[in-house]
């Protein structure tokens, strides 16, 4: 049942300094992947300043309703995220593999609620080459959901592991760095409905 | 992990790291080898065939400068059959462009970074192999689709990217460079910013990780330091140029208009694409003399027999320059019409920059002064990194300077300028490496009188060539004229341009002495043995010529710094000059001090 506690004292040692070592990489990833959002962010400000209204004039505002609920959608699969950590570490192989499946599943539905968002702005008449608007409204989302997909494959690959029954030790790693870029792609889109969305 | 050095830590590091088991297979020993001294000699490899490559690019450049419109002699007809092999206007624009691009991507950051960032970091700081060996296999398999990209960029209709190394827009988007080859390079470099990044992430982690034990922060040699710092600029900069790539893309295929405005047919705005580029450019320039300071911080001392200078004021010195190397890069921009306080702010920023530089500089002539020099040939090119990164980091501060940068901006004294500090210097120190550290990558000695001929050819050959740019660009010349001299102001520089061009040759000529000497060595070289240059650091003391491929069947034990030469105990004792970082000398002072770093830590 507890398969970590099973662990001799030194193995699990050796396991928690793996682990660490893992993360310290994983945040020295994650600032690079900051660095490259936070270009991204430089570019809207930048063309931002240069426009005298926002939205452009003959344009639409974007939608807020929308990602309102993606908000609180992809808020809401990371705290899944940080539970299903939590059980694996404890070796509890169901409510483990629970809190991954509603992970995924509001993953899954904050692309679809995206996809949703990208039709409705596209009847509006927005379209990547209308303006600055278009432009760094679906380069910034579009990129930004193919981060959320590659999240979503990772931690679909270790669903199945899970539920295979495979050692759970073995995939806490996994897991925790799965957990930390999913946090991150979070807060990236917590900065984008700010920055985007409500200002 | 720190300086701490009970029993049971020392017991502990033995196991943090396991030994992987030798492969047996060709491809895993050959291939796709997850030992980082064989990705090492990967990148060596790959580096060096774009290095020739590039090289081969500037002699056209130099061909066209001399002159103009002329066929190239030799190989013009083969590679310019329309023309009988005279150079063409957009031809010429996508030789000088490729050229600075494969060189700092392609050429000089997989040798410098990619081969001894993976060579040294884990021997010289006691490690097995770096932390995450995967992602060192993927990150050098990645850089190869990127250099086949580049290849591929040039078999395509209209030929390779031309927009120059900086890659501007609007002369970037599809109505100045229409084409894919424009486009594969763009994506080329993204992809190689992904494998950079890949293994900036193994070199950071390896550090703060896997120090054996003792090695505390400043025992590291200053070539780990630099590789490290270098990897730090690495990891966050190279994003930025990726993002900065990607909209490119994106503008160029996709519709979008970040950078398209006026005649291209947008809103966007070209200008914050050099934004974007100069916050990854200016860090770029540091990323590639980093690790050279480091090398020249460890020659000096290893080849003066000497401690190092105020080691530890080189460091900071290093790392107050990786800090302000963020917050200069407006210095690139000075003529865009950026807001003259704004101006002013970056030339300040830019100018102080200098005075860590300096202490840098004044540390290796310390090292130096009264040291017992041994003139070999790793230390002839760490003199002469010296000298040309002097000389060119001198004229960087008439660019840094407004008032005289309005003037030679867009001149032959910048290409004058960046060649010396980023190309030369990084040429020679990376050539200093090679030749410090072929002997314990091959297990082979190169020999010493070619390695003079290659050093003095270099030396002698990028100071002329660099230096005449730099005076033929405070005449006025501009760069990257296709024909200087259809500008009659400009005609008086022919003959100083065609000297030029002759001292270029001679360079490239100089460089068979490298070529033959490399691969003589390499198959017929005199056996190394385990410590040819009589050095103290921990690959030297502590792994076979080659090591073995775990490294060191234990993890060794750290006692001292990585810079202990001549000392007066040592001398009367041993009877020579050095001690190993891991040579356990007198114990009982030992302890003393591994309890005071315990202390501190
Ligand atoms: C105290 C030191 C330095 C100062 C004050 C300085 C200043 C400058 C300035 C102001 C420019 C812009 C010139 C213009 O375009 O008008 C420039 C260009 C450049 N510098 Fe430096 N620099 C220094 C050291 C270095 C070092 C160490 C490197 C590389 C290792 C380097 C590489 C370059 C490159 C690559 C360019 C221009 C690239 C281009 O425009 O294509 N510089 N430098
Ligand atoms: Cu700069």
């Amino acid at each position: 049942m507890h398969n970590v506690v099973q662990l001799h004292p030194q193995a699990l040692l050796e396991q928690r300094r793996n682990e660490q070592t893992s993360a310290i990489g994983m945040m020295v990833a994650l600032g690079s992947w900051g660095m490259m959002f936070a270009a991204l962010f430089f570019m809207y400000l930048g063309l931002r300043a240069h426009t005298l209204a926002w939205p452009p004039p003959g344009l639409p505002a974007l939608p807020i309703a929308l990602p309102s609920l993606n908000t609180v959608v992809i808020g809401c699969s990371s705290v899944a995220l940080v539970r299903a950590l939590r059980s694996m570490r404890e070796g509890q192989r169901r409510p483990a593999s629970l809190w991954m499946l509603a992970t995924f599943v509001l993953g899954l539905a904050f692309v679809g609620l995206q996809t949703l968002l990208w039709w409705t702005t596209w009847q509006q008449g927005l379209t990547p080459s209308t303006g600055t608007l278009g432009t760094v409204f679906y380069s910034l989302t579009v990129l930004h959901a193919l981060h959320v997909a590659a999240g979503l494959a990772v931690l679909a690959y270790l669903l199945g592991m899970t539920l295979g029954g495979r050692s759970m030790a073995e995939r806490v790693t996994t897991l925790r760095l799965c957990g930390m870029f999913w946090h991150f792609v979070g807060g990236v889109w917590a900065f984008m409905f700010v920055g985007m969305f409500l200002l | 992990m720190q300086g701490v050095m009970t029993p049971a830590d020392i017991e502990a590091a033995q196991h943090l790291q396991h030994i992987h088991e030798t492969p047996k297979s060709f491809v895993k020993h050959y291939v796709f080898s997850i030992d980082h001294k064989y990705i090492a000699k990967q990148f060596l490899w790959a580096g060096l065939l774009f290095l020739f490559f590039g090289g081969m690019l500037a002699m056209l450049i130099r061909w066209q400068w001399a002159y103009p419109g002329e066929a190239v002699p030799v190989v013009g007809n083969l590679l310019f059959p329309d023309t009988q092999g005279a150079i063409t206007p957009p031809t010429y624009n996508t030789i000088f462009t490729t050229h600075g691009l494969i060189m700092i991507f392609f050429a000089i950051t997989p040798i410098m970074i990619g081969c001894f960032g993976n060579f040294c970091i884990p021997l010289m700081i006691g490690a097995r192999d770096m932390a995450f060996p995967w992602l060192n296999l993927l990150s050098f398999w990645i850089f190869a689709l990127s250099q086949a990209l580049v290849l591929a960029s040039f078999c395509v209709e209209l030929g390779s990217a031309a927009a120059g190394w900086t890659t501007y827009p609007p002369l970037a988007s599809q109505v100045g460079t229409p084409g894919l080859g424009q486009s594969l390079m763009v994506l080329a470099l993204f992809v190689t910013g992904v494998s950079t990044i890949m293994g900036a992430i193994n070199y950071i982690t390896t550090v703060i990780r896997f120090r054996a034990p003792g090695m505390t922060w400043f025992r590291m040699p200053g070539t780990v330091w630099g590789l490290w710092l270098t990897s730090i600029l690495n990891a966050l900069f190279v994003p930025v140029l990726g993002s900065a790539g990607l909209m490119l893309l994106f503008d160029r295929h996709f519709g979008t208009q970040f950078f398209l405005t006026g005649a291209a047919g947008g809103t966007g705005d070209p200008i914050l694409f050099q934004h974007l580029f100069w916050i990854f450019g200016h860090p770029e320039v540091y990323i590639l003399i980093l690790p050279i300071w480091g090398f020249v911080i460890d020659f000096m001392s290893f080849f003066a027999r000497k401690p190092a200078y105020w080691f530890r004021g080189s460091i900071y010195a290093m790392i107050t320059v990786t800090v302000l190397s963020a917050v200069v890069y407006g210095h690139h921009m000075f003529v865009t019409g950026m807001s003259p306080l704004l101006g002013q702010a970056f030339m300040l920023l830019t100018l102080v920059i200098s005075v860590p530089a300096e202490i840098l500089f004044l540390n290796w002539l310390h090292t130096i002064w009264k040291g017992s020099i041994r003139l070999t040939v790793p230390m002839l090119f760490g003199l002469g990194t010296i000298f040309v990164f002097g000389l060119g980091g001198l004229t960087g501060i008439y660019l840094g300077t407004i008032s005289t940068d309005l003037y030679l901006h867009d001149t032959m004294f910048v290409v004058g300028h960046f060649h010396l500090t980023m190309a030369s210097a990084a040429f020679l120190g990376s050539f200093g490496a090679l030749y410090l550290w072929f002997p314990k990558m091959y297990g082979r000695l190169m020999n010493p009188f070619l390695g003079k001929v290659h050093f003095w050819f270099s030396t002698v050959g990028l100071t002329l060539v660099f230096g005449f740019q730099m005076l033929a660009g405070y005449a006025g010349q501009q760069r990257r004229l296709y024909d200087p001299f259809q500008y009659s102001y400009l005609e008086g520089l022919q003959d100083l341009n065609r000297f030029t061009t002759y001292c270029a040759f001679a360079l490239a000529i100089g460089q068979l002495a490298f070529v033959y000497n490399f691969f003589y060595s390499l198959f017929a070289g005199k056996r190394a043995s385990q410590n040819p240059w009589e050095l103290g650091t921990i690959e030297w003391t502590d792994c076979a010529s080659p090591p073995v491929h775990h490294n060191f069947d234990r993890i060794p034990v750290v006692y001292r710094g990585p810079h202990e030469y001549n000392h007066p105990e040592v001398l009367e004792k041993l009877g020579r000059d050095w001690i190993g970082q891991t040579e356990e000398f007198d114990p009982a002072a030992d302890a003393a001090t591994s309890d005071e770093v315990a202390a501190t830590a």
